[in-house]
């Protein structure tokens, strides 16, 4: 069974077929130009490279989040609307999951991250045990100076991947903390893929009617009217 | 007969409806956020994006089951690509290319401008071009001239804000509810539209609108009141500044019709449903020798149905959108970005 695997929770734009043991072909750009362009254009070009028809696609794996809010709602829009109309099972894959996921280094601490704005950043912590990727720490925002000294006090350290490495790579170097090498350290939709084929061969499905994206923060808009009335109520 | 989707998801209602022949409706799905952005005074587009993506597949889904259709059946899936919030706009743009890719459908970017315009044909089997369209809402206000489905002759616009946005800050001084058009209309029922003599700006000259002085001069007449201590009918206030709206809008209309030698005008866009500008351009246009056409009040907010429409003329015209269809989120009338 092929998966065609989409990831554009951050300017990175990657889209990925693989069969269950097998990259058959990724697409990854790091350029400026916008996702709505080029996501369906790649996929059809992907597709085409891999002389691959559209119904030979069994699964589509996307990025969930956390990231950019309109990249991912760019991608899971996509990825719903490709499940539905092809009447394929549909897999949310753990943007920080699918970092660490590409990163198979056993016993090592492993800390993906995305831009959560303001100097804060999403972070999660993995780690490799007997072949299968353990959640260490669930996804959530920290200060990316107070993640910095945090990551340095644990002990064995840990390596950083994501938007933090060439975001604030300066600050967790200070702080004696590994960061991920330029190619491992992007999010590419080959281990959203490759995790989504393990996620499904373990019966995992969602809906192609309710998927939603990993946000993590609420809007702008929701936190400053919770904060207003709080301060009123006080 | 040729079944198109139309998908419009550019600000606050998610929808999907099968349209058969451009004028037949076979569903009209909308979900409203309306009450969602009360709470803020007006639409707030993260929000708005948030509940795009939660709603576009089940409103898609839906509208198919209630026409009936499969997505095999449809000929082409027409979407809005601007004006509107961008990050509103890309999840039915995101949606359409990937549903058009995968059942193998002719994609087709409607501008939701021209969609409002087109809302007139789901209601009027005869009606066809040439005509002269009012688009009048939250966001627009402006004369247009079609001779033929796929022209679009911009005679006017406005000059500041939009007539529908006059009415939403006018709502808001008067302490109403968001949205304000349908709230004002209310309280003016109870009022004297001659109480108040507010300005009917650029009269006379040209097809172009201006209402941000309007709103000022209902502004200072608030204020001058409650300086002075003296009480405010707040009903004379609303009749009279929907009569200072709808004369000028009324007016220009005539003036463009005449102009363009049309003798068939059509009111368009949010604003249209209002029913005192739909009895005072009936009653100039009777007195013209001119025929009016306006939506049903649920074809002129925002509606899919009316996207469908507009695609379905462009389907004839064999203009099509490739895969790399992007919002525009500051699309012009007549405009085209693909």
């Amino acid at each position: 069974m092929l998966i065609l695997a989409l990831d554009t929770a951050t300017l990175v734009s990657s889209v990925a077929l693989a069969a269950p043991d097998r990259l058959l072909g990724e697409l990854t750009l790091q350029t400026r130009k916008t996702h709505s362009e080029r996501l369906m254009p790649h996929v059809e070009q992907l597709l085409a490279l891999a002389e691959t028809d559209k119904a030979a696609i069994g699964a589509i794996a996307v990025s969930i989040g956390p990231g950019s809010f309109t990249g991912l709602r760019i991608g899971l829009a996509t990825a719903k609307a490709l499940a539905y109309a092809l009447r394929i099972p549909l897999v949310g894959v753990p943007t920080l999951a699918a970092l660490a996921f590409g990163c198979p280094v056993p016993g090592a601490l492993l800390a993906p991250t995305m831009d959560a704005q303001k100097g804060n950043i999403y972070l999660a912590l993995y780690r490799w045990q007997a072949g299968d990727l353990e959640e260490v720490m669930p996804p959530a925002v920290l200060d990316h100076e107070a993640a910095a000294a945090e990551l340095a006090a644990r002990p064995g350290g840990a390596v950083v991947l994501g938007e933090a490495v060439a975001l604030y790579g300066e600050a967790f170097r200070q702080a004696g903390v590994a960061l991920a090498e330029p190619h491992v350290a992007m999010p590419r939709a080959g281990s959203v893929a490759l995790l989504g084929a393990r996620l499904l061969a373990a019966g995992v499905r969602h809906g192609a009617m309710d998927l939603e994206p990993l946000y993590i923060r609420r809007s702008e808009a929701e936190e400053l009217w919770e904060k207003r009335r709080s301060c009123r109520s006080r | 007969m040729s079944l198109i989707i139309g998908l419009e998801t550019s600000c606050d209602e998610t929808s999907a409806a099968v349209v058969a022949d451009g004028r037949t409706v076979l569903s009209n799905i909308i979900s409203s956020q309306v009450d969602l952005h009360q709470r803020y005074g007006g639409v707030v587009p993260e929000i708005a994006s948030r509940k795009h993506i939660e709603n576009v597949m089940p409103v898609v889904h839906e509208a198919l089951a209630a026409a009936g259709a499969d997505l095999a059946d449809v000929d082409a899936i027409g979407v809005t690509y601007g004006p509107g919030l961008v990050g509103a706009l890309l999840v039915g743009v995101a949606t359409a290319k990937a549903l058009a890719f995968a059942a193998g459908k002719r994609l087709i970017g409607v501008n939701h401008l021209e969609g409002h315009v087109f809302a007139n044909f789901l209601a009027a089997a005869e009606l066809a071009p040439p005509l002269v369209a009012l688009v009048v809402s939250g966001g627009h206000t402006s004369l247009v001239a079609l001779a033929d489905c796929n022209s679009f002759r911009l005679l006017g616009q406005t000059r500041d804000d939009a007539a529908g946005e006059a009415f939403d800050k006018v709502a808001r001084v008067l302490r109403l509810p968001y949205p304000g058009g349908p709230q004002i209309e209310r309280l003016a029922a109870q009022g004297d539209p001659a109480a108040i003599a507010f300005p009917r700006a650029l009269s006379g000259t040209g097809c172009e609108f201006s209402f941000s002085g309007l709103k000022s001069a209902v502004l200072n007449y608030l204020n001058a009141a409650r300086q002075k201590g003296e009480p405010v009918n707040e009903a004379d206030v609303a009749a009279s500044f929907q009569a200072a709206v709808v004369d000028v809008l009324v007016a220009k209309t005539m003036q463009a019709a005449k102009m363009a030698g049309i003798g068939r005008v059509v009111l368009a866009g949010g604003v249209a449903a209002n029913s005192r500008l739909r009895s005072d351009m009936a009653a100039a246009c009777a007195a013209a020798g001119m025929t009016l056409h306006y939506p049903p009040p649920v074809y002129c907010t925002d509606n899919a149905a009316m996207i469908a429409c507009r695609a379905y003329y462009q389907h004839l015209a064999g203009d099509w959108a490739g895969l790399n269809l992007n919002a525009v989120p500051a699309l012009r009338l007549g405009e085209k970005k693909y």
